[in-house]
């Protein structure tokens, strides 16, 4: 299986503060990867740098064999970042069918309207954005984040804020894009989701792999441990 | 509409479009003028001037064809129209009148003055009425139906001397009233420019939006939109003025004006361009400010001071109105800010040559650019940094 993004001896720093320190690694084109780690580790760092967000201070971060740029591209991505916002002066309708235009959709309004039936939003069309609640406008976002059906889905703690029922939704939704081919960069501290998703993962600390490859290679290295119970040795110390 | 720019222009002008604040914002300001017009002209009145005063040093002459005028009136003349007429040219009238034979019947008189330059709205005129109104015994018959009714047209002669126009104010007209839309521009937009382009990163959008389209698409996509509202928001504030400027043509003070009007295409033009690169080079600054901050109200902390340096120039207006510039004047046309309104002035009162014209347009026009490139480039880097970049100036001791 060939590579949908390629990190390689990738370095970040700002100002005198050294963020990622020597990163390499690959997601397949069609798998669910696991990008992993606490608060600050270097994970929303490394995909803004891979989107062309951020320019790294070493390394190549590459999608489909090239540097990510939104003009030049042939790989369709959906990006949910962590920094969740919307035009909140907007209707819901009128932003779905902006960003659907955006991304080249050709029939956004109907596009629109379907997702918004699919996640009990349809009455909520016409209403403007700040009327509805944080899981609400979350549910938004992800319908404009793979309305144009992505190849690479990078998905920045989708189910943060999210009650049972709409993670069970979220995981459906992403289960049924992963079917179609699409590969998944999943950033989660859920490690539940991480264990039934993901084919692969990679584990940061301050800027370091400390755990990459299969589920079941990374459980094999740690002794057979629960990835919870990873997660808890590496950032408890343990491993060093 | 494929292209991105597009797609983002129609996104913002339609949903400014949609705002009833966008309508409100922009109608007040011809209402309020309609409001004001509706007052001055209702409880207003055209009294006529009954004890004129006539500077010392001026000198006035009127000849009475229609005898009109009681005998021991002042100023009136033995001379003809023409007699009258080479002694303004000669410098020894200074204002003279002619009331023709025909005064009665026509309701005209003529006024013969030689053109001073600045002078659009003279109104020596009226003199002549508080004259009649005062001297017109000779004819009660005309004073009732006219002179103290003030009721008659004064036909205003400028006269040229050696074929010279000197209607310097005349000729200023329209390309000032372009100069006000750009004033109007900048004091109506400015917020709007740096809400748009704050928005995506106070609402925190920048991240998402920046992976359906470039940072540059979406800054120049957003200069169109708000210059296309810039225009819907003139022409709903011109078109209105123009009707009521249409309808009351008859009216003495605004055909006074209409009058007065010299076409200068030269500097129409000139300040047409000079609009269109001020305009842009407007909202590179506002949309580079913007991109810096990362809210509106940081924003205008910065804007500020920009836009009382883009209107510097008009606080030395009165420098502006002489025929040779002085160092204050040269400063203000190339210093970048204070460029475009400073040459606008320059090109409206026919002191812009077309040298200095190129070399103005020329700096605008890479300011301007220079500008929306930063805003591209600070946006790009800036857009997911949700704190407001800090200038900070670092001292190194040696």
């Amino acid at each position: 299986m060939s590579n949908i993004v390629e990190v390689k001896n990738f370095k970040m720093k700002f100002g005198d503060k050294t963020v990622i320190r020597d990163l390499s690694f690959d997601v397949k084109k069609g798998e669910i990867f696991g990008l992993l780690g606490a608060n600050g580790s270097g994970k929303t760092t490394t995909i803004r740098a891979l989107l062309g967000l951020y320019e790294p201070t070493a390394g190549e971060l590459l999608v489909d064999g090239k540097k990510y740029d939104a003009e030049d591209t042939d790989v369709v991505i959906g990006y949910l970042p962590e920094e969740r916002g919307l035009y909140r002066k907007e209707k819901v309708i009128d932003t779905m069918v902006y960003f659907g235009e955006l991304k080249g959709l050709k029939n956004p309004l109907e596009w629109s309207l379907k997702y918004l039936k699919r996640v009990d939003l349809l009455d909520k069309a016409d209403e403007k954005l700040e009327k509805l609640s944080g899981g609400q406008q979350q549910k938004v976002q992800l319908g404009i984040t793979i309305m144009n059906n992505p190849k690479l889905l990078i998905l920045d703690e989708p189910t943060k804020g999210f009650d049972p029922m709409n993670r069970r939704l979220l995981m459906e939704i992403i289960d049924e894009l992963y079917q179609k081919g699409t590969a998944v960069i999943l950033i989660t501290h859920y490690m539940d989701e991480v264990e039934k998703l993901c084919d692969r993962a990679l584990l940061l600390k301050d800027g370091k792999a400390k755990a990459y490859g299969t589920i079941k290679d990374i459980k094999k290295e740690f002794n057979n441990k629960s990835l919870d119970q990873i997660f808890i040795d590496i950032y408890g110390g343990k491993d060093e | 509409m494929n292209s991105p720019i597009l797609k983002v222009a129609k996104f913002e002008v339609v949903r400014q479009l949609k705002k009833p604040s966008f309508w409100a914002s922009i109608l007040l300001m011809p209402l309020l003028i309609g409001f004001i017009y509706f007052i001055s002209f209702t409880f207003g009145s055209e009294e006529v001037n009954t004890n004129p005063t006539i500077d010392e040093n001026t000198t006035l002459a009127i000849t009475d064809d229609a005898g009109i005028l009681a005998a021991n009136t002042p100023y009136v003349i033995n001379g003809n129209k023409e007699y009258g007429i080479e002694h303004v040219k000669s410098g020894e009238f200074d204002l003279y009148f002619y009331i023709p034979s025909d005064f009665v019947e026509s309701k005209k008189a003529e006024f013969y003055h030689v053109s001073e330059g600045l002078d659009l709205f003279n109104f020596d005129a009226n003199i002549l009425k508080g004259i009649l109104a005062q001297n017109a015994a000779a004819r009660v018959d005309a004073v009732d139906v006219i002179s103290l009714t003030g009721n008659f047209e004064i036909v205003d002669n400028k006269l040229t001397i050696n074929g010279e126009d000197e209607n310097a104010l005349g000729k200023a007209v329209i390309p000032i009233s372009i100069l006000v839309v750009f004033f109007m521009f900048i004091t109506l937009f400015g917020n709007r420019f740096l809400m748009a382009t704050v928005e995506e990163k106070e609402n925190r959008v920048s991240e998402m939006i920046l992976t359906a389209v470039t940072a540059k698409h979406l800054i120049i996509g957003k200069i169109i939109a708000m210059m296309t509202l810039g225009a819907v928001q003139v022409v709903t504030f011109v078109v209105p003025v123009l009707a009521l400027v249409f309808l009351n043509r008859d009216n003495q003070f605004i055909s006074m004006i209409l009058d007065s009007i010299v076409i200068d295409p030269v500097a129409i033009t000139m300040n047409i361009i000079l609009f269109i690169a001020a305009v842009l080079f407007f909202a590179g600054t506002c949309t580079f400010v913007g991109s810096l901050v990362s809210t509106a109200r940081d924003a205008s902390s910065f804007i500020g001071p920009a836009i009382i340096a883009i209107v510097f120039p008009l606080y030395f207006m009165q420098l502006f109105f002489a025929s040779e510039p002085n160092a204050i004047v040269y400063f203000l046309t190339y210093f970048p800010l204070s460029a475009p309104i400073a040459l606008m002035m320059r090109s409206g009162f026919g002191t812009l040559g077309g040298v200095e014209f190129t070399i103005g347009l020329i700096e605008v026009s890479i300011m301007a650019a220079i500008m929306i490139r930063l805003a591209i480039k600070t946006f790009q880097k800036n857009a997911i940094n949700f704190e407001t970049v800090k200038l900070r100036l670092r001292l190194h001791k040696k």
